[in-house]
Parts: structure tokens; C-alpha cells; sequence
């Protein structure tokens, strides 16, 4: 019997080639939209995701602090804690990374800017190399000792070129004043907008600038192998090392800003600070740092399926008004199909059927077009845009719509088409046979 | 046995003009520090003073900062309320012994900071006003003796004997006659000149001396510097109520 229904309502379909065409195309316009927001937004949040652990140096960093009598001191130590709990990891760990940091006033001639600066190991740090976006300069003699990666909004606002000394004016860790002369390698472009604007020098340099030995470091970060892993190894450590897990973006609905912002970040109001013995340590995920971020996408998201939505609607009166136009064009036909036997519910069932086809089709089309345009823009490169580079892989838009969002989104798409055929269809199952053959039309 | 003559001439030679050096009574200029010291405490006598600061910025311009000053050395207190520019006005610095805080009016909030902080970006930090350290903080070691226009002056080197202090290393110039800091240079811990300070002018406070010019120069930023003149200086007695966050607040009103 459904293969019956199939062919008349294919057979229907076909029959109004241009109508079918026009209403399956609305769909696949929509299916089209909808996919290609899904897939953008989720290739963006992917590559800023990889960007940010590779300007950050991991997925998982880990931070530690030691009160003493001159007030804070950040440093972490190879402790047994730690030690045991990088061991218990090993296997999703692919690669560590130690740095040290410092918030300098940068000087030249008679400008200057507070910037924070991280103290890297270059040799060890080849995934920060390769994802940093040069604008001036280059990264070939950045292994030497005095040299400085700068951002390109910093050394603009410094009014610093490539090739020139800049003095950097810090605090060692015990809160003394030094100052350090460096060149500037290359200058980069940076996402000062979403939080990172750093810049980077040997670590052995600003350690000798902070107080600290060639070999220390100030925070230990992580690559994982699966960057999935982030929170499950994340919450590991902190158990570790006896650190509270924070609070997360839905936790903090309730608080104060000034509270969340605490809570968020783990930062206490200088007044409340207790003094503690040994190291006190931090861990934070990438996760944790890319909430707000993820949050932004996915207002753009709900925009998305706002205007998926509308487009749907718009659609769905479109294939209403169609389906009562068919349903008076085959009045005749369809009481002769009803006075030969036909039943009620086979006569429903093939409008549906057809409005099935029209938006089924729509939808393979609309995401047949999603695969062609996101094939086409995958291959261009968009070198010559360093302010989009954060949201890019190696200069390239990535799409990653998912297998959930596309499912979801044809259901819609079907569910909607049944909904505004089930009227039409319903009319003409209750059709009389002798009304409809003695009809005129 | 020429030979052996000369070696010995060599070493008289060398030994006689080491000799001055290694004759230097640091002692001396050790009790001169304890002196500068002492006169910068006011233990018997409370202090106020009107402080305006002009910072002279190449990329800001000229800003002034007007604040009202109030110091006790007795408990180690000072208090510092901003008064000028509007935009910071109710802004101030309370000292309790070892704690600074720095309240601000808008957000009626007391947040910790240190005497090793900058004042208000300024070239001036918080600790130079209060009493002067150098004798506990610093260890002489080497002098000189020269004059700074028409007055005799020790220069003296001096290497911080712990982290506690900004600059590790400074300099000072200071009068044989009266002790009275004339002129500072101050260096990093890698020995490079951050910052010099000049002392032109001195009111006399009880036993002691509080200098009512300074000038600050920031010798990393071409062109930057403060200066801080001191007026309306008085000794009069203060309510012990003024050493309080609570008037801190009330003031900033």
C-alpha cells in the first residue's frame, strides 16, 4: 500500500515540475541557512579552540602561588602531588609546555603599555609558533635570548618597528624593581578583543628579569591528546592537588557581577587573602576560558535558528496554500479515485506524502549546497585578513556542523511540511466522491 | 735582585694608592644614613601638609593632583586624601602601621597595596612619604665625598640588605652639614638607573626636616617626572580619629 502512496504522490510531484521546484527550493533555501550558520559557527568555535590552546600553551594549565613574608609569589614547584598526577595522565598527555609570565610596562622613548609577556621555551613551543599570525619581522632568530614577540596593536601603540629595543620595566616575584632591553622580533597579530593579547620572550630571559633560575617557570600547561579530555583531566588535578572546582557560567546566574567574576576566575578581593603554607595551585581548562566565547556563538546560534524558524513559517504557509490549490485542481480526480474505491485515509496520506517528498528533497538539496559551498570556501585562503586569522585554521574557513544539528534540523523541516499539508489533506479525505466528480473544476 | 726590587716598587706603588680605599671608615657615613633617618621621624609632633604633585607626561601632557596630608609617625600613620582632579577626588591612602590601604569612593571599597607601589601612576611611591629607611634597609658600600653645587655632600652607594625595598641598589648625595638628602639615584636589580630624585627645598618639623620639594624623574621614559611641592605645613595636634578608614570614608563623601 505505501508503495502505492509513494508512486501516485511522486508521480503527483513531477507531474507540476515548476511548482514542485519552486517549493522544494524554498526548503532547501532554508535547510541551506540554517546548516551553513550550524556549520560556521561550529568550525569558528573548533579553530578559536585550537588557536586559544596554542596562544595559551595547552589545554589544561596548571598555576601555583607560595605566600611569603613580601606578599605573593607565583611559582610552582616539582612537587610529589604533581608529579604523581602528570604520571597518572601520561597517556593523555601529548605535550607539556612551561612558562612564566609577567605584566611589564614596555617602553620606548617616551611612550609606554603595561602588556603581559610570557616566558617560553621556544624549542618546546613549535604549536605556538605555527599559529602565530606575523604581520612584521619574523620568528627565524626568536630562539635568540633577548628578543620579543610583540603584538601588532601594542607596537603600534609604542610606535615600534621590527629590528627595534624596547625596554621592559617588571617586578621581580619578590617585588623589585628591574628592567630588561629587548628586540623586537617579529610583530603578530592578536585577539586583544577576546582576551589574549600576549607577548613572548625566552623564558630564561624574563626568569633572569623576574628573580627566578633559567629552569623555573610559573605555570605547567597541557596538551591532551583528545582536547575533549580538557574537563575530565582538569577535575583529576584539581582533586590532586587539592584545588575546589570552580564555578561555571550557569552557577553564577544568581551572583553579583563582582562575585562571579571571583567565582569565575578564582581571584579573591586582596582584603580577604589568608595566608597559606606551600604552594597553593590553580587549574583551569580551555573549556573554562572559552565559556564566554562559546557563549557569544551561540547567540549567533539562536539568531540562526530564529531566522531558520521564520524561513520555515514563511515556507509552510507556501506549501498550505499550494496543497488547497492542488486539493481544487483534483477535486475531479480525486472523487474518481474515491468512487473506484480509494479510501479516506489513502487519499490523506498521499498529500502528505507529496508535501513529504517536496521537503525531504528540499532538505537533501539545501545540505548537497552547504556541502558545495563550504567545499568552495574551505579552499580559499584568507591570508591577507590577519584580523580574521584567530577564526580561521592555517588561513582557512573550517565548517562543522554536526551530525545531531543536521538531524534535528530536517526533522523540522519534515515536521513543519506535514503540519501545514495535514489541512489540505484532511479537506480532501473528506471529499464526497459524488460532489467531487460533479464538480466543474 | 733588580728584578725583585722592582716587583717589590710595584707592589709599595699599588699598596699605597689602594691604601685610601681600603682606609674608608664606612662607619662614618653609616651614622650619617642613621641621622638622615632619625630626622625624617616625627614621632613628638603630627603633620599636615597640602602636596601638589605636577606630573609632566610626554604622552598625557601636564596633569596636576592635589592631596591633603596627614602623618603621624607614632604607630607609623599617614593619610593621604586626593583632592584634585575632580575625576579622583576622594581617592586616599590610609597607612596602619604595616598595611596600606587605598580606598576609592566609587566603589567604597579598601583595597590592600604596598609602600613599594607607584602613587596615583605618578613617579613618586607610596613609601616616600613616609619617615625614610636607609639605615635598616640599606648596607654602605662605598662613598664618596664631592660637592652638589655649593654644598659638600657624601655620595654614597648603597646595596639593600633584603628584597624588601624597590631598588636594590642606590645612591645618595647627602650634606655634610645637616645630613639632608640633596639628590637619589635609584637602579634595578640588573644596576640600571630607574630613577632620580631631587630635594631642593627642607622645612624644619620638631627635631626633624621634611623636604617640601621633590622632584622625581623617571629616567626609562624620556621626558617623565613629578614634582611634589609641600605647603601649608603645620603641626598642629590631629584628633586620633583621622588615622581611621572610617574618616577615610566620611572624608571622601
Amino acid at each position: 500500500m505505501l508503495s502505492v502512496v509513494l508512486k501516485i504522490s511522486a508521480r503527483n510531484v513531477w507531474r507540476q515540475k515548476k511548482r514542485s521546484f519552486l517549493l522544494a527550493g524554498a526548503i532547501a533555501f532554508s535547510m541551506f541557512v540554517i546548516t551553513i550558520v550550524n556549520g560556521l559557527t561550529g568550525g569558528v568555535v573548533d579553530n578559536i579552540r585550537v588557536n586559544f590552546s596554542h596562544a595559551l600553551g595547552g589545554h589544561v594549565f596548571i598555576s601555583g602561588s607560595e605566600y611569603r613574608d613580601q606578599g605573593i609569589v607565583y611559582l610552582i614547584a616539582d612537587e610529589q602531588a604533581l608529579l604523581d598526577s602528570l604520571a597518572h595522565y601520561e597517556t593523555s598527555i601529548e605535550s607539556i609546555t612551561r612558562r612564566s609570565q609577567a605584566m611589564p610596562s614596555l617602553i620606548f622613548g617616551s611612550r609606554q603599555a603595561m602588556q603581559l609577556v610570557y616566558g617560553v621555551d621556544f624549542s618546546e613551543e613549535d604549536k605556538l609558533l605555527s599559529s602565530l599570525v606575523v604581520t612584521q619581522g619574523s620568528l627565524e632568530r626568536v630562539t635568540d635570548e633577548q628578543t620579543i614577540i610583540l603584538p601588532r596593536t601594542v607596537a603600534e601603540r609604542l610606535g615600534v618597528e621590527a629590528g627595534e629595543t624596547v625596554l621592559m620595566r617588571l617586578d621581580t616575584i619578590t617585588g623589585q624593581r628591574n628592567v630588561g632591553e629587548v628586540i623586537v622580533a617579529a610583530l603578530i597579530e592578536d585577539q586583544e578583543r577576546y582576551g589574549i593579547s600576549a607577548a613572548y620572550v625566552n623564558r630564561s630571559y624574563l626568569n633572569s628579569l623576574l628573580g627566578l633560575r633559567p629552569e623555573e617557570y610559573q605555570a605547567l600547561n597541557l596538551f591532551l591528546t583528545n582536547m575533549d579530555d580538557a574537563d575530565e583531566v582538569g577535575r583529576g588535578f584539581r582533586e590532586a592537588l587539592g584545588v575546589p572546582q570552580p564555578a561555571t557560567l550557569a552557577d553564577i546566574k544568581e551572583m553579583d557581577e563582582e562575585e562571579a567574576v571571583r567565582e569565575l576566575f578564582g581571584m579573591a578581593r586582596v582584603e580577604e587573602i589568608e595566608p597559606w603554607e606551600g604552594i597553593k595551585y590553580q587549574v583551569t581548562t580551555i573549556n573554562q576560558i572559552m565559556e564566554p566565547v562559546e557563549a557569544a556563538v551561540n547567540v549567533l546560534r539562536t539568531i540562526g535558528l530564529a531566522i531558520f524558524i521564520i524561513l520555515l513559517v514563511i515556507t509552510a504557509v507556501g506549501i498550505t496554500n499550494t496543497f488547497r490549490m492542488i486539493l481544487i485542481e483534483r477535486t475531479k480526480e480525486i472523487g474518481t479515485m474515491r468512487a473506484f474505491g480509494m479510501q479516506q485515509g489513502m487519499v490523506r496520506n498521499i498529500f502528505l506524502m507529496e508535501a513529504l517528498l517536496l521537503s525531504g528533497g528540499g532538505a537533501l538539496v539545501g545540505l548537497v549546497l552547504y556541502g558545495v559551498v563550504s567545499l568552495v570556501l574551505g579552499q580559499i585562503s584568507w591570508d591577507t585578513m590577519p584580523a580574521m586569522q584567530f577564526f580561521l585554521d592555517q588561513g582557512r574557513i573550517t565548517f562543522d556542523a554536526t551530525a545531531r544539528e543536521v538531524v534535528l534540523n530536517t526533522c523540522l523541516i519534515l515536521a513543519m511540511s506535514l503540519l501545514a499539508a495535514n489541512f489540505p489533506a484532511k479537506a480532501a479525505a473528506k471529499l464526497s466522491p459524488v460532489k467531487a466528480m460533479s464538480s466543474n473544476l | 735582585m733588580r728584578k725583585l726590587m722592582s716587583v717589590l716598587i710595584v707592589v709599595l706603588i699599588l699598596g699605597c694608592s689602594a691604601a685610601p680605599v681600603l682606609a674608608k671608615d664606612l662607619s662614618i657615613i653609616e651614622e650619617v644614613l642613621k641621622k638622615v633617618d632619625e630626622q625624617s621621624y616625627f614621632p613628638d609632633t603630627d603633620v599636615t601638609a597640602l602636596m601638589s604633585m605636577i606630573i609632566e607626561d610626554p604622552e598625557e601632557g601636564l596633569e596636576k593632583i592635589v592631596v591633603r596630608y596627614f602623618r603621624r609617625d607614632d604607630g607609623e600613620r599617614f593619610l593621604l586624601l586626593i583632592e584634585e582632579p575632580q575625576t579622583q577626588k576622594g581617592q586616599g591612602y590610609l597607612l596602619e602601621g604595616d598595611n596600606l590601604w587605598f580606598y576609592d569612593p566609587s566603589s567604597r571599597k579598601f583595597m590592600h597595596t604596598s609602600l613599594k607601589e607607584s602613587f596615583q601612576g605618578t613617579d613618586a611611591r607610596n613609601a616616600d612619604f613616609s619617615q625614610l629607611t636607609y639605615s635598616s634597609s640599606y648596607k654602605v658600600v662605598d662613598y664618596d665625598e664631592g660637592k652638589l653645587g655649593n654644598f659638600p655632600v657624601y655620595i654614597v652607594d648603597l646595596e639593600a640588605v633584603d628584597d624588601r625595598v624597590p631598588y636594590p641598589y642606590a645612591k645618595l648625595w647627602i650634606t655634610k652639614e645637616g645630613n639632608l638628602v640633596l639628590r637619589t639615584q635609584e637602579f634595578s636589580l640588573n644596576k640600571r638607573l630607574m630613577r632620580s630624585g631631587l630635594f631642593p627645598s627642607y622645612a624644619r618639623v620638631g627635631n626633624g626636616v621634611l623636604p617640601t620639594q621633590m622632584i622625581f624623574i623617571d629616567e626609562l621614559v624620556e621626558g617623565k617626572k613629578t614634582q611634589i611641592t609641600l605647603t601649608e605645613i603645620s603641626t598642629a595636634k590631629l584628633p586620633d580619629n583621622v588615622f581611621t578608614r572610617a574618616f577615610l570614608e566620611r572624608a571622601s563623601r
